[in-house]
């Protein structure tokens, strides 16, 4: 199964294992009803999206409320670090969350005991507290944005707030020299999805691809829209593409849809996130041979 | 289920300073009460300000950390990071024009409104839990009425959007006409 882990930013959300369905705007998980805003909702959206249009039905998510106390965060956390081994998904997708460095560690150790080691995929703050913890490498897949490849990049950075000036004033152009600091200094996953006006994929420090068409600058003030492709990028692997097949795939996907949806800085991501089957259906079987008989 | 929890080593990233060593106990008290992890600690040598005792926090938790030891009247000089190489916060800004939109972003934070009406389109950026809450608090209203994230928020990212509303309030104060 793919497991996405996160928070949603409810004060009475308790801990919450289950399958998620989709319905209209919202989520539904064990009878909560959670809209599909910014953050760990929109990531699964587009993630229940990608499986049912390559109908698997093997998502499950493990959630808590949390509005930034990060008590909910921790709960979570300790709850996985407990109950990984027996969980053991194939894909384990961390996402929002208040960073704590020592649980990600014991998190990264209780991995071990799994019987099958999961793919691991990390983004938002599960992301900054692998990287401040020195844990980056025990990740397969980060999907930063170009301000947070400068954190990966930044030695010393335990958050994207405290990053070195000349690194956020570097051009998008820099991506790919950012990419090396992260990766000389094993601040990096084995793949890295750097999300931008161009898109970066990245294995090991070598760049298999860009991808910068169609040109929608209009996504980057949604909120979500980074989110969308974490979650994409989750299924497709999950479904067994390469995960550079993935991550190039979702970020065409997020574009198009984004095109599709004629987006501006008022859209709100569920209005992209419902495009996505109309995308997969146009594009999808040309894109990776994966092609649905409907 | 296990009787006994083993404890966790506290990684915390960040230090508050303190002009002495009651100042640093009381800190500890009170965040203790609220359910920070926090820890007592020696401050290295380029960061002793006074006494030679600091507390140990969550460095992504300093917002909120600040605002309840403000709130409690609790002297303290500083909030720092741990690591002596690392940068000070980030205090600049990038604007991005949109036509009808301007985006402002603040490090990872970016906050969109719309130029006329000043109505706060949306937020994006970061990955902090107080995020997504503040995306939906905050949208839909007009900048100079929208929730201020240094209060309602709690991390670093919220913060950040709180730099960017700033910068987002004067862009738009300095192109209307009151």
């Amino acid at each position: 199964m793919i497991l996405i882990v996160g928070t949603i930013p409810s004060k009475d959300l308790p801990l919450t294992i289950g399958k998620a369905i989709l319905d209209g705007d919202s989520l539904l998980v064990n009878a909560h009803r959670i809209p599909c805003t910014q953050g760990t909702a929109a990531m699964i959206s587009a993630a229940l999206q990608t499986t049912e249009y390559l109908k698997i039905e093997s998502l499950e998510v493990l959630l808590v409320g949390d509005t930034g106390k990060g008590n909910g965060s921790r709960q979570m956390y300790e709850y996985l670090s407990e109950n990984i081994a027996r969980l053991s998904p194939q894909v384990l997708a961390l996402h929002y969350c208040l960073p704590d460095m020592a649980l990600t560690r014991r998190l990264c150790e209780a991995v071990k005991k799994c019987a099958k080691r999961p793919f691991m995929i990390a983004d938002a703050a599960s992301m900054y507290a692998a990287k401040a913890a020195g844990l980056a490498q025990e990740f397969d897949i980060f999907t930063p944005d170009a301000t947070e490849m400068a954190f990966l990049a930044d030695r010393e950075a335990t958050h994207p707030a405290y990053i070195a000036r000349h690194l956020f004033d570097t051009d998008v152009k820099q991506t790919p020299k950012l990419v090396a600091t992260a990766y000389q200094h094993k601040n990096a996953a084995r793949l890295l999805l750097v999300k931008g006006a161009t898109d970066y994929i990245v294995r090991n420090g070598e760049i298999l691809a860009t991808v910068s068409e169609p040109d929608v600058p209009t996504l980057e003030p949604i909120g979500g829209t980074g989110d969308t492709i974490t979650g994409m990028v989750s299924a497709f692997v999950y479904a067994g593409l390469e995960p550079h097949e993935a991550a190039i795939i979702a970020a065409r996907a997020n574009r198009t849809a984004g095109e599709l949806a004629q987006a501006t800085p008022a859209t709100r991501v569920w209005q992209i996130i419902q495009q996505f089957p109309a995308v997969f259906k146009e594009n999808l079987c040309q894109w990776s041979e994966v092609c649905i008989t409907r | 289920m296990p009787l006994f929890k083993k404890k966790l080593s506290f990684e915390g990233g960040g230090l508050v300073l303190f002009m002495d060593v009651h100042d640093a106990m009381q800190a500890e008290k009170i965040l203790k009460g609220a359910d920070y992890a926090v820890k007592l600690v020696a401050p290295p040598p380029e960061l002793r300000r006074g006494c030679d005792l600091a507390l140990e926090i969550n460095l992504v938790e300093q917002p909120g950390i600040e605002r309840l030891l403000k709130e409690k009247e609790s002297g303290y000089v500083s909030v720092n990071p741990i690591k002596p190489g690392t940068s000070g916060i980030l205090e600049i800004v990038k604007v991005t024009d949109f036509g009808d939109w301007t985006m402002v972003k603040a490090a990872n934070m970016k906050l969109s409104f719309e130029k006329k009406s000043g109505i706060i389109v949306n937020t994006s950026g970061g990955g902090c839990p107080d995020i997504p809450y503040l995306h939906a608090e905050m949208i839909g209203k007009r900048l100079d009425q929208a929730p201020r994230p240094r209060d309602l928020g709690f991390t670093l990212c919220a913060l950040m959007l709180d730099r960017a509303l700033d910068e987002s309030l004067a862009l738009w104060r300095g192109g209307s006409k009151k």
